[in-house]
């Protein structure tokens, strides 16, 4: 089939690359950016100030860049950023960004984003990440590097899910999820959903060096084995001085032990999440500063 | 004059209001009513006898009043300002339309069964899944993944946690979850939000303590007799007092 027999509706000022492949009956809106090498299947719809990177692959029913579901948007302009070389499943979701979450919603490079998976607003979701079938996150929900979640976890909102992070199937995440472990729930939960182990298939991905992968493991067992005074401990781990990884992992486990109810990033309710500084382009960054002043 | 997209199809019987407007590969099937203002967006589906109240937003690649009987007929019956988010399926009733109040917000991939029947002001969140005849009140809110079975009640104001499975009757203002769902305590904050004084909330709190196991599994037969004999109850633990009482005492292991 010719490309010109192909019916579709690309807004005319929709910046679409010339290597873009869109496939028949896809929406592209007008304020939509699709990089080179990009390929949106069929019958995806893209709307929203959505930026597409290269290499993307968007497969059947996706809709991407729509309003949030949250009922404090009230129409505010926001985002949506995407990276490069990710790959999502059929009918996969993502929202923009809201105005009291910080106008933005993320993901990074190399992720995959299977079947039926959501999005919400204000995610910021890294690199190299899995998100199983029908994988749910909440409004506010950063997934760092490397995280994989399992069919039909679902992350509550505000909840961080540590970098090479493993979560089981069907489980509710309603806390943050320590980098390299292994978090999840059975039985309908009556196992509860908690960490429940090493993730080493992670630690393996992170490509550490020996000596951090042991500091790592040993820093693991210490704070999760049994996990409790997870205060003191996290004190003595730092008293004995330890570094990188491990380092890391004792001011995630501090950080949200400092939230509420175990999540870090509900301290950030209507003010800019730390990545939205990173991320966010500098006239949205001012406008968001003179809105809260 | 309404909107349409070149690319939608929209049959000519169908009966759309003014300031419809109707998005790209969109169908609209030939007796749907569509009200003021609603809007269908990329690629949904509004068929069979359905009507649509004013200002109903179909999201893209939502399927409206298709029968699960391909050979019937599917009615749906939806009221105002309804949102029916992204792959959303409002299945159509044979016998009865399928009913949605006023004013709800059905989120990413629910499924609202044949001849199921949901109130106004709902929130059910992503992937809940009602059944066929399911029956849910008003101020309902669900979360992800929460599955409701063919026939059952939510009562007004009940709160379902992320996974349950509501596999029986629950009494209204609850905050129930689990799988076979446990009644955990009042949905105080919705309560709150829906203008009810504190006084109303600290008599129904005392009310649940009363009347559930302490397990949430059960309602204590006694204190059921007990309260529903007291005379100048509280108007919404009356409510509750009757909800219960009609769907009968749940008998189950705690």
């Amino acid at each position: 089939m010719s490309p010109l027999e192909v019916v579709r509706e690309i807004a005319p000022l929709a910046r679409v690359a010339a290597e873009a492949k869109i496939g028949p009956y896809c929406v592209v809106g007008p304020q939509v950016t699709v990089g080179p090498g990009t390929v949106l299947t069929r019958r995806v719809t893209i709307v929203g100030r959505t930026t597409l990177g290269s290499g993307n692959v968007i497969e059947e029913g996706c809709v991407l860049g729509a309003v949030p579901q949250d009922l404090k948007y009230s129409g505010e302009s926001t985002l949506l950023m995407i990276g490069h070389r990710n790959r999502f499943g059929p009918r996969v979701t993502v929202h923009i960004g809201t105005e009291a979450g910080g106008y933005l919603t993320r993901i990074g490079n190399d992720n995959v984003l299977r079947d039926g998976c959501h999005v919400a607003h204000d995610c910021y979701v890294e690199d190299r990440a899995t998100l199983g079938r029908n994988v749910l996150l909440a409004g506010h929900v950063l997934v760092q590097t490397g995280a994989v979640l399992e069919d039909m976890a679902g992350a509550h909102h505000f909840t961080t899910i540590g970098r090479f992070a493993h979560v089981g199937p069907r489980t509710p995440i309603r806390r943050d999820v320590p980098p390299f472990t292994d978090y999840f729930s059975q039985d309908n939960e009556r196992i509860p959903p908690a960490v429940r182990g090493i993730h080493r298939a992670g630690i393996k991905a992170a490509g550490l060096s020996a000596a951090e992968e042991t500091e790592l493991l040993r820093a693991l067992r210490e704070l999760f084995d049994d996990e409790s005074a997870l205060q003191t401990k996290i004190e003595q781990l730092e008293n004995m001085g330890v570094e990188g990884e491990a380092a890391a992992l004792c001011e995630f486990v501090r950080r949200s032990l400092g939230g509420v109810y175990g999540r870090y990033r509900e301290l950030f309710r209507g003010q800019l999440p730390p990545e939205a500084l990173q991320y966010l382009p500098p006239e949205l960054l001012t406008a968001f500063r003179r809105s809260k002043s | 004059m309404p909107e349409i997209s070149r690319h939608a199809i929209v049959e000519s019987s169908a009966e759309l209001a003014d300031d419809v407007y109707v998005g790209p590969f969109a169908y609209i099937g030939p007796k749907v009513r569509l009200g003021a203002g609603c809007v269908i967006d990329v690629g949904a589906t509004v068929t069979g006898q359905t009507t649509l109240g004013a200002k109903c937003h179909v999201f893209p690649m939502a399927v409206i009043g298709v029968a699960e009987d391909s050979q019937q007929e599917g009615r749906c019956a939806l009221g105002q300002a309804n949102r029916i988010r992204e792959h959303v399926t409002l299945c159509g009733g044979v016998e009865r339309p399928t009913i949605l109040g006023d004013d709800n917000l059905v989120m990413i991939g629910c499924r609202v069964g044949p001849e199921a029947v949901v109130g106004s002001h709902c929130i059910l969140s992503n992937y809940t899944q009602i059944d066929g005849g399911a029956t849910i009140e008003d101020y309902v809110g669900t979360s992800a993944f929460t599955f409701v079975a063919s026939g059952m009640m939510v009562g007004a104001y009940t709160y379902v946690v992320g996974f349950t499975g509501i596999d029986d009757h629950t009494p209204p203002y609850a905050m129930v979850q689990g799988f076979p769902f446990r009644v955990r305590g009042v949905n105080s904050e919705k309560l709150r939000r829906c203008g009810f004084g504190e006084e109303d909330i600290r008599a129904l709190k005392d009310a649940f303590r009363q009347l559930f196991h302490e397990t949430g599994a059960a309602v204590d037969t006694k204190t059921l007799k007990r309260l529903s004999a007291k005379a100048n109850l509280n108007s919404h633990v009356r409510r509750l007092i009757e909800a219960v009482q009609h769907h009968g005492e749940r008998r189950r292991e705690p």
